[in-house]
């Protein structure tokens, strides 16, 4: 009954207003990660840029309802990194290497967050040039990533090394990319591509991958069409720093009672004391217990969600800390202001 | 759908490049023409900031717009009426803050909804965004992008814009329209005048242009301010390029009168560059004289190693390789090639029967060469020249280095089994025989006299017979008939038996083509004649057909030498064809292929189509992996044309694949030697699974 009702209500949720980020949460991140060239810093990992971190900043700048900045950041992504043949962005960007694109190659999940956010932007501040470009790179996914590939339609994280025809254990897959919010809006832009296919095997996919003891869905994974899905060969087998993001992202689309959450929230609360924990697969042990501020805020934020528990005290305001935690952070912050203000009564 | 847009950018853009702007081509009549409202202000800021570069573009620019613009009289006189954001914007411009324009745009517009930027503004944005746009798509390789870009923003198509321009031309050219690529150039040349730039696009023209194309852009050229043609200078490089590319490759013709050409401009300068260039070419067109001419003179100027290189080839060449072993060895370490061409050398000398009289310090400053590379061939080719001189202890002890190097050696291995007998020592012999059984005959013929027996009734009259029961060589006599003659065995690096080779005709290795020659003409009545170079032409070719069949590779040449200096027509070509293999059999594939080309192959000769069959049977039992299959057609072909480059390459591979490393090594070398690069992959290969590399 509960599973119906989040079905129905999930296109009523797609569309996300802007404002839910507060001005000085926003410039704190700002002054962080971003610089004047509209460049998103990743700042753990040496300093690079990748279209990940410039969807996330546009998105985000969408949330604070920041145009300028909101420009910047998409300048430097036109410029920068939307340069292959194929209408997709380069992935890896080194401000210590020439050129500073290092690796031509795809993340998907950077290209769906960099075409939702202009989605987003050109409808609610009617930039129809943003529509245009929107338009364009969701068409580049159809036509590159997303694909039938093992038996299922499926978003492959990059244009290259990861099909079927390119690995041994294809197609490999990472379920952290199906950002679910995105595709009703980037439906809209090109209805060609059957975007309701790609998020019911998402969900498919996210419930059949929950492996190992622990029953949680490991960072990359191999999806055979003869063959049970299974950590990919090559990667660590862990529900990892991409896995964590899971959670945020089926709650962001309004989804709410799915094994998959179920499972993570039972090895955060139950098992690792209200933590996300890095977990091995195959031993369900806990490698790492994230205590930043970003990573309890996914835990935070599932409890509200799912128990309307409210968020502690000290997660009430953005603690910068590096990139990627307080990106997640944000994220968090903003969907409960719209959708369950209750938990920061 | 790639493809697509990259096809649907091309007549776009060739069109922007083909067609003459129309501001250029209408004159303006029109005094009666409304007077265009221009936005001027960039044109202010510039002249504002003294910034006289920018401010001309400008102005050339706003020119081609509006044919009956003229600059404002008041342009150097402040503007207090000037809005203070604009001035910041461009100043942004002027330094390339794109993202901070962009930013600073959408803030003014937050806060006045009304408010546009002025439309060049804009413009210019978008176009200073869509070059750096471009060169990062050229930077990345995404040509298909770099055109779309270009179409998409036309308006940065201009002089101004020469990176944009270079790297449009290099996407028609990475996309495989060079006609378009022309067309850029074309335009350059036709509408740009920076003279560095201008010159630049010719050199840029030049490396994918060639003949009449190339020849109608370089007309587009300009006198300079002393009247010179601005693109004399590139004549020069031009010639060059081509010598060069033609002494890489013997199918090139070029004319004599580009030859006489960089001949001149060699003799009149003082660099090594043209001598050299001039050196390669006539030594790979079998012109070693000539050539030996062209390295003296780059090495006088101080051409360094690839001269010194070339003059010890050429000297070899040319028949004084002992004249070449001082500059040989004075160059040993200046590159791979230098030692390779010094081993090589010595190789050759010390491997020669009869062993010609060489002073002890020659042979005494080879040996720590030999050892500090552990070069097999010279350690081999030291091994012969003690064997040859008697020294057979020396020569059991420098084979048995030359296994330890290239186990897989049969050559190396003989020689040692060789010295064995020699010694007495049947330990030695017994446990060599062990290893090569099966493999090698020649060396199983040593210790069992059925095998000899076999060996002895299957081999053709005229072939010595590898067998040392039957003599035991007098170390320095010369060995003066065929049936007492057992002369070790060159180094044959072509031809070394791998193991699924057991049963094949490994004693008949003279070329079918000198079956039934030669003979008597081997015989000690022709010497004389011969040392006085008075041979007749075929019986020179026909000592030189029964020496190679002696495995007296060394004698063979020389003799062929006779046969190519007077003989005419067949009889040449013959003797060419000997030579080649002569030096084949020797190792010494630069000089093989320079003596194939000695004298060219006739075009209807009859063993052409059976060379071609041969080719392709190679080249399928090669792609099938039937390796061994593939050398013997090799084999057969090699007795019918001189063995080319891509040939060689596969046999290399075929004994790679079946891990006789060492003969695949010195064919790949042999090859990167004569300047074939992609045989360094070869090399490479046998490092990492012989694990001599680590990296």
């Amino acid at each position: 009954m509960l599973l119906l009702v989040a079905l129905i209500a999930a296109p009523a949720h797609a569309k996300v207003q802007p404002g839910m980020i507060s001005p000085s949460d926003w410039s704190a991140y700002g002054a962080r990660f971003i610089d004047t060239s509209g460049r998103v810093i990743d700042d753990a990992n040496g300093r690079i840029s990748h279209s990940e971190g410039q969807g996330y900043g546009m998105l985000l700048a969408y949330l604070a309802d920041d145009k300028a900045t909101f420009e910047r950041i998409w300048t430097f992504t036109r410029t920068e990194l939307l340069i292959r043949d194929d209408g997709l962005a380069a992935w890896r960007w080194d401000p210590n290497a020439d050129p500073h694109v290092t690796d031509i190659n795809v993340a998907s999940d950077g290209d769906i967050l960099i075409a939702y956010a202009l989605a987003l932007a050109g409808q609610a501040w009617n930039v129809p040039a943003y529509d245009r470009s929107a338009t364009r790179i969701a068409q580049a996914l159809g036509q590159q990533v997303i694909r039938r590939e093992g038996g299922r339609l499926v978003l492959l994280p990059g244009a290259t090394g990861f099909s079927v025809g390119e690995r041994p254990d294809g197609p490999v897959l990472n379920l952290s990319y199906w950002i679910f919010e995105a595709f009703p809006v980037l439906a809209r832009l090109a209805p060609e591509i059957d975007w309701e296919g790609l998020a019911a095997s998402g969900r498919e996919l996210l419930s059949l991958a929950r492996l190992g003891p622990a029953k949680l869905p490991p960072d990359w994974i191999s999806a055979p069409a003869d063959g049970p899905l299974e950590p990919a060969q090559g990667f660590e087998p862990v529900f990892g720093y991409n896995s964590l993001r899971i959670v945020l992202y089926l709650l962001r689309a309004g989804i709410t009672d799915t094994d998959v959450q179920k499972a993570i929230l039972n090895n955060w609360m139950v098992q690792n004391g209200g933590m996300p924990a890095i977990v091995n697969i195959p031993t369900g042990k806990a490698l790492a217990r994230l205590s930043e501020p970003g990573y309890r805020m996914l835990a935070a934020t599932l409890a509200c969600a799912i128990d309307g528990t409210a968020i502690p005290a000290d997660l009430r305001r953005l603690q910068p800390s590096q990139y990627y935690p307080s990106t997640l952070y944000l994220l968090s912050l903003s969907l409960v202001g719209e959708k369950y203000p209750t938990c920061l009564r | 759908m790639l493809v697509l847009i990259g096809a649907a950018a091309v007549p776009a853009i060739g069109q922007q490049f083909t067609s003459p702007t129309s501001s250029e081509g209408t004159a303006a009549p029109s005094s009666t023409a409304p007077a265009p409202k221009v936005d001027d202000s960039a044109l202010r800021f510039f002249a504002a900031q003294g910034d006289s570069r920018r401010l001309e573009a400008e102005m050339a620019r706003l020119r081609a717009l509006y044919p009956n613009w003229q600059p404002p009289k008041d342009l150097f006189s402040p503007t207090p009426d000037q809005d203070p954001d604009l001035v910041r914007l461009w100043q942004l411009f002027a330094e390339g803050k794109f993202s901070d324009i962009r930013a600073a745009i959408a803030q003014r517009q937050a806060a006045e909804p009304d408010w546009q930027p002025p439309a060049d503004l804009v413009t210019r944005l978008d176009e200073g965004e869509a070059a750096r746009r471009l060169v990062n798509a050229a930077e990345a390789k995404q040509w298909a992008s770099v055109l779309r870009i270009a179409t998409d923003t036309p308006g940065m198509l201009v002089c101004g814009n020469m990176d944009v321009l270079w790297r449009v031309a290099e996407a028609f050219v990475r996309t495989d329209a060079t006609e378009r690529a022309k067309d850029v150039y074309a335009y350059i040349l036709r509408s740009c005048s920076d003279p560095k730039e201008r010159l630049a696009t010719a050199q840029k023209a030049m490396q994918v242009l060639d003949g009449p194309e190339l020849d109608s852009l370089l007309a587009l050229q300009r006198a300079k301010p002393d009247g010179t043609p601005e693109f004399a200078s590139l004549r020069g490089d031009l010639l060059r390029s081509l010598v060069g590319r033609a002494a890489q490759d013997a199918t090139l013709n070029v004319s004599a009168e580009d030859i006489d050409a960089l001949e001149q401009l060699a003799r009149n300068g003082s660099t090594a560059d043209d001598a050299l260039v001039l050196g390669w070419y006539a030594f790979r067109r079998g012109n070693a004289a000539q050539a030996l001419d062209w390295f003296k003179l780059a090495l006088d100027r101080k051409g360094g190693a690839s001269a010194a290189e070339g003059y010890v080839l050429a000297l070899e060449a040319s028949g004084r390789a002992l004249e070449a072993e001082p500059i040989a060895y004075q160059w040993r370490d200046a590159g791979a090639d230098n030692r390779t061409a010094y081993i090589d050398l010595m190789a050759g000398l010390l491997s020669a029967s009869p062993p010609p009289r060489l002073d002890q310090s020659i042979v005494a400053r080879f040996a720590p060469v030999v050892s500090q590379d552990k070069s097999a061939t010279g350690a081999q080719a030291l091994g012969w020249y003690a064997y040859n001189t008697g020294q057979i202890r020396t020569a059991a002890s420098w084979f048995r280095t030359a296994v330890q190097w290239a186990p897989e050696d049969e050559v190396s291995a003989f020689g040692l089994a060789l010295s064995s007998v020699r010694l007495k020592d049947t330990a030695t012999l017994d446990a060599i025989a062990a290893t090569w059984v099966g493999k090698s005959e020649r060396i199983l013929a040593l210790v069992s006299p059925a095998t000899r027996r076999q060996l002895a009734s299957r081999a053709p009259a005229s072939s010595p017979l590898p067998l040392p029961a039957a003599v035991a060589p007098t170390p320095i006599a010369r060995p003066a008939a065929v049936a007492t003659s057992v002369k070790p065995a060159a180094p044959m690096p072509l031809h070394p038996a791998p193991t699924d080779r057991v049963g094949t005709n490994d004693t008949g290795r003279a070329p079918e083509s000198s079956a039934g020659r030669g003979g008597a003409a081997c015989s000690r009545a022709g010497a004389p004649a011969f040392r006085a170079d008075r041979l007749s032409a075929d019986d020179a070719v026909a000592r030189g057909w029964c020496l190679l069949d002696l495995d007296r590779p060394r004698e063979a040449i020389n003799a062929f030498d006779v046969g190519i200096r007077n003989g005419a027509g067949r009889t040449a070509e013959d003797a060419a064809y000997g030579k080649s293999l002569a030096y084949l059999r020797l190792g010494l594939t630069n000089q093989a292929q320079v003596a194939a080309i000695e004298t060219a192959q006739p075009p209807a000769r009859a063993v052409e189509l059976s060379v071609d069959l041969l080719t392709q049977r190679a080249i399928a039992a090669y792609r099938d992996a039937r390796y061994v299959e593939a050398i013997l057609a090799l084999d057969e072909r090699n007795r019918l044309a001189p063995e080319q480059q891509d040939l060689m390459m596969i046999r290399a591979w075929c004994y790679f694949k079946l891990r006789d490393f060492a003969s695949a090594g010195r064919i790949f070398k042999a090859l990167r030697a004569a300047g074939y690069a992609d045989a360094g992959a070869g090399i490479d290969a046998i490092m990492a699974t012989t694990r001599q590399w680590r990296s």
